[in-house]
């Protein structure tokens, strides 16, 4: 065929087709006219041969030969043929699927529920643990680390994370300003090296007061991560040149749409940021997290030189406001990109000289003092501090989903083989008829694939909505750490690739074992076989496997639900209930030590003259909510030793705060008015404390000292003062509900130089929701510019608390009930399938004497056989996989026996149920009847 | 069509037909029934057709861009399907006589061929 002829079919074949197939009645109408006027002039021209008309006509039917054949071979010419024949199929495995919708049911169902749970968990993960930054070449980028041997290390003041390590050494991922700029300085290893702070800030944009995430940056950060702003411009070097001179911020887009509605307008307004007055003068791009996080943005973009200004540092007294000239205060991120020219290993060990000698530049290390290791890690994901949170879990949801996909898999499997069983007679008949193996294997596949394709479609819709509700099961919506989860095309396709290929599989095995059979052997076989013989896979095994899968997710969910209850049947210590907790964070540059007391005083007071209000307390620490204060607590007699850990949890209080909490005095006093900030310096401690510290001893009347450490880690000389215990009070939890009471002690915070933010603990009278614009109302009537934030009831708290339980427990239950469902099926199935093939034999047994109770133990026996052998299997599985979720678990050991047990009776019952059934009807058999049956 | 069968008519072989029907239709356009009397006349009634395999190869052709159909007036004042050479179609009737010419040739001298020597 010439490259010409070639170009012309391409070109006129597809719309010959398409013409064909949409046209469809057009063309059979046409054909019919051009054979009949073929026929026409073809007689004419036998009759001018003379012929009589009649024999004219029998002549020119003969010689055109059946129109059927022509037209069909017209229909071939065409490429209409696999078209019908398919179309045929189609209509044909439609009508089958429509005959058996239990069966149909079940296999779309769960097709759909596994390709749609693995398409969601996937896609979740992916997004939390597998995405990069939405910058160029995110893969370039390197994140510079130390570590150090913790409590020997030459590093102080952290103000970020500093994750333990094993071994008694630790890490983190912050460096101080004169080192970052000695390392930019000096470092050519890495491209330009680029400085970040994320940190939550009070601003005021469109005179509305609110909490936003703020990023400092410095000023070579949008050109090294390559990011142009979508509206005007970005953070320049010169920005960031001098101290406090660069007021300007770039917006992101959540910000642009929520607060100005995309308006161009946006740039050259000006925003308060903790007071200061910032120019907007750009607009990130959509997709643009931040280096910080590939999760959400920040929604503030400043230069690191206006941390003086708008983020001061007032902790180590009002002459060293800015960080950027502190040698000892550890806070900013550092990245960079690798250069394609420097190795990974050269690159690290010319940073780690570099950064040892900024390090001794900078500060002065003492004797004995380790200077800190340099790491180069991944970049891409920012500083990926999700992973901490979410690596362990996402582990365990991907596991238990791959779980379900097997099942399904299974299911699939067993469904197709009983039907394939089911229909050898139908195979043999189509091929007595003169099918060919080919044609009834396409027939098998097409009804293969539209099962998948149902299938398709509901994990489709399963998958959408999994999307759409699991990121709110774990988002915080108080905290905007919503996210969203993009949906992933190919966990989806791979998914459903995996359970098609499955049904595929299995759905051709039958059909297969069909044609190569003998055809008078598969017509010959009829229930009429006394003898138990296998053909080929009965799916008992397969059932089995389901049962042990089963197994091990019920297991699996009774584990969390166990935990679950553990933790919500916790005695916290204190009344949960109508108890409304907010929090206002009072700006360093307008509440300088001293005002800030002042001011948590007036709004005590504000507070607790709203109607409906029982009574108010702030305190620095909110139970339940993951956060903690520790410092040093020396009892009299007792000195400072830096090698001993001496820290014990503590809490700044109102005077109320023991009667609003409803938490006991057990002895001595509560704070009360008398407690002032000129009078005795006074403390409470709890119970626990009283034990550790005070052993065979009254704690009251003591002293003790503590060098009160703010929440940086800062020594704090004022409070260096001896305070006396004045009462003991019960013990609550603190951090979070799995953690035992630890020991803590309670301050009263009118006596401390400052406090900072504070959390508002309102016990009301009604639906504490009710309240909270009165709180805003009161709060806007002190300062307008302070947000009310984190506004929530302490039950909400707590259950935020349980979210990652309670979400692991829906999901498990979900999949556990699922898997029983499923197993369920698939014994009922294979047993039914069983009675049905034996009912002659039983018939038999029947005839010769069995007892009917005989046959049903019979039966029930076989079942539970098949059931045994899948729950041990699956016992053993969970017994190896529990120890996977051993830290995730409250209250139980990973081989919980009481779990163990009622998942085990659970799926005995279950199987037990499932074939009962079938070995009614066994035992319900007539010897005659089956005798006679076909 | 057997009984009708002249013996001096040869079949048709294989693969020749959408030559011929090509040929056929590359001198005015006909309807289908015009293609087998065209072909018989000009074969001087030396060719049987099955006159049913006409229709299929007609719509082969057509399928393929080598001929084009449209509806007209037969001679009998009916609708009917005429048929027309494409410029795809001219191309290929050119290039299968070539073919065809080549290979009667080949075959012709094998067949002339007489023993070496003789």
């Amino acid at each position: 065929m010439s490259l010409r002829s070639f170009v012309t079919r391409v070109r006129t074949q597809p719309r010959s087709w398409f013409r064909a197939v949409f046209h469809r009645s057009r063309l059979e109408a046409d054909m019919e006219t051009e054979l009949a006027d073929h026929l026409e002039l073809l007689t004419v021209d036998l009759i001018r041969a003379s012929h009589s008309p009649a024999e004219a006509a029998r002549r020119a039917r003969i010689e055109l030969g059946s129109a059927l054949v022509h037209k069909e071979g017209m229909r071939a010419s065409l490429g209409l043929r696999w078209f019908d024949e398919i179309a045929a199929d189609l209509c044909y495995a439609t009508r089958i699927l429509r005959k058996s919708p239990g069966f149909t049911a079940v296999a779309v169902i769960s097709l759909a529920l596994a390709i749609g749970v693995n398409a969601t968990i996937f896609s979740l993960a992916r997004r939390l643990l597998y995405e990069r930054l939405d910058v160029r070449h995110a893969d370039q980028l390197r994140l510079l680390e130390w570590t150090g041997t913790k409590g020997r290390v030459a590093v102080h003041d952290v103000w970020g994370r500093a994750n333990p390590l094993p071994g008694g050494r630790v890490e983190s991922n912050v460096f101080t300003y004169p080192v970052y700029q000695e390392l930019r300085a000096e470092s050519h290893v890495l491209d330009d090296l680029f400085a970040f702070k994320d940190t939550v800030m009070n601003a005021t944009i469109r005179e509305e007061a609110q909490r936003v995430e703020t990023e400092m940056i410095s000023g070579n950060y949008y050109d090294a991560l390559g990011v142009r702003p979508v509206l005007g411009r970005a953070i320049l070097p010169s920005d960031d040149a001098a101290p406090g001179q660069g007021a300007v911020a770039v917006i992101s887009d959540g910000l642009w749409e929520r607060e100005f509605g995309r308006s161009p307008a946006v740039l050259g307004q000006i925003i308060k940021l903790n007071d200061v007055p910032l120019t907007i003068v750009g607009v990130n791009p959509r997709g643009f997290t931040g280096a910080a996080s590939m999760l959400s943005s920040p929604d503030l973009f400043v230069p690191l030189a206006m941390q003086p200004l708008v983020s001061p540092a007032s902790w180590d007294g009002p002459h060293e406001l800015s960080l950027l000239a502190s040698t000892h205060e550890w806070w900013v991120s550092v990245m960079g990109r690798a250069l394609p020219r420097v190795r990974e290993a050269q690159a690290q060990a010319a940073l780690d000289t570099q950064f040892a000698a900024a390090v001794r530049a900078t500060e002065t290390v003492r004797a004995g003092e380790e200077i800190p290791r340099l790491d180069l890690s991944d970049g891409s994901r920012g500083l990926f501090e999700q992973e901490k949170t979410y690596a362990k879990p996402m582990t365990v949801l991907v596991t238990l989903v791959g779980l379900v996909l097997l099942l399904a898999c299974a299911n699939i499997a067993n469904l197709m083989l009983a039907r394939g069983a089911q229909r050898l007679r139908e195979m043999s008949v189509r091929m007595a008829l003169g099918a060919g193996r080919l044609r009834i294997a396409r027939q098998m596949l097409v009804e293969s694939l539209l099962l998948a394709a149902l299938g398709g479609a509901g994990g489709l819709l399963a998958g959408y909505l999994g999307r759409n509700i699991l990121p709110k099961m774990i988002g915080n919506e108080q905290e905007h750490t919503y996210f969203a989860v993009h949906f992933d095309w190919m966990v989806f396709a791979f998914t459903a690739g995996v359970t098609i290929l499955t049904g595929i599989l299995f759905g051709l095995a039958p059909a297969f074992a069909a044609a190569r059979g003998e055809v008078a052997h598969g017509l010959k076989e009829t229930t009429q076989t006394t003898t138990r013989r296998r053909k080929g896979m009965d799916g008992k095994a397969l059932v089995s496997f389901q049962v042990a899968l089963s197994t091990l997710l019920v297991i699996g969910a009774g584990l969390f639900i166990r935990t679950l209850a553990g933790l919500s049947a916790v005695n916290v210590g204190f009344r949960t209930d109508h108890l409304l907790l907010a929090v206002i964070d009072p700006p360093e540059s307008r509440y300088p030590a001293g005002k800030d007391i002042l001011l948590h005083q007036r709004l005590e007071q504000a507070f607790a003259a709203i109607p409906g209000v029982e009574s108010v307390t702030a305190a620095t620490v909110s139970y339940l909510s993951d956060s903690l204060s520790s410092t040093d607590f020396l009892p009299e007699g007792e000195k400072y030793d830096p090698l001993k850990s001496q820290g014990e949890d503590y809490n700044l209080v109102g005077d109320r705060f023991f009667e609003t909490m409803g938490i006991p005095i057990v002895a001595g006093r509560s704070f009360g008015p008398q407690d002032t900030r000129t009078s005795a310096k006074v403390g409470i401690i709890n119970e626990s404390l009283a034990r550790a510290r005070f052993p065979w001893q009254n704690p009251i009347g003591k002293l003790f000292q503590t060098s009160l450490h703010d929440m940086h880690g800062h020594d704090n000389q004022n409070t260096n003062q001896t305070i006396r215990i004045v009462g003991i009070c019960s013990d609550t939890s603190y951090t979070n509900l799995r953690d035992e009471p630890p020991p803590q002690f309670f301050l009263p915070y009118v006596q401390q130089v400052r406090v900072g933010a504070m959390t508002y603990e309102i016990r009301t009278l009604m639906g504490p929701e009710a309240i909270v614009s009165e709180l805003r109302r009161a709060t806007q009537a002190i300062d307008p510019d302070l947000p009310l934030v984190n506004v929530r009831t302490q039950d909400e708290q707590i259950a935020e608390d349980l979210q990652q339980e309670h979400l692991f427990v829906t999901l498990t239950s979900g999949f556990g009930l699922l898997a029983l469902a499923l197993a369920a099926v698939g014994i009922y199935g294979v047993m039914a399938y069983s009675v049905a093939q034996r009912t002659n034999e039983i018939g038999i047994r029947l005839a010769l004497g069995a007892q009917p109770q005989q046959v049903r133990g019979m039966i029930l026996r076989e079942s539970t056989w098949i059931a045994v052998a899948g729950i041990v299997a699956g016992v053993a599985g969970a017994l190896l996989l529990a120890r996977l979720i051993k830290t995730m678990l409250y209250g139980i050991a990973p081989y919980d026996p009481l779990t163990l047990c009622s998942g085990v009776l659970l799926l005995l019952l279950v199987a037990l149920a499932s074939c009962w059934i079938p070995a009614r009807r066994a035992a319900g058999v007539q010897p005659m009847e089956a005798l006679r049956h076909e | 069509m057997g009984q009708e069968l002249d013996h001096r008519q040869m079949d048709l072989l294989q693969g020749t037909l959408d030559m011929l029907i090509l040929k056929a239709v590359s001198l005015g356009s006909l309807h289908g029934y015009g293609v087998l009397l065209r072909i018989r006349q000009i074969s001087g009634e030396g060719l049987a057709i099955q006159q049913g395999s006409l229709y299929p190869a007609l719509y082969r052709l057509e399928h393929q861009g080598a001929i084009a159909s449209s509806w007209g007036e037969s001679e009998n004042n009916r609708r009917a399907k005429y048929y027309r050479l494409t410029a795809a179609g001219r191309a290929r009737l050119k290039q299968e006589t070539e073919k065809w010419t080549r290979m009667s040739e080949v075959i012709n001298g094998i067949l002339r061929a007489t023993p070496e020597g003789a």
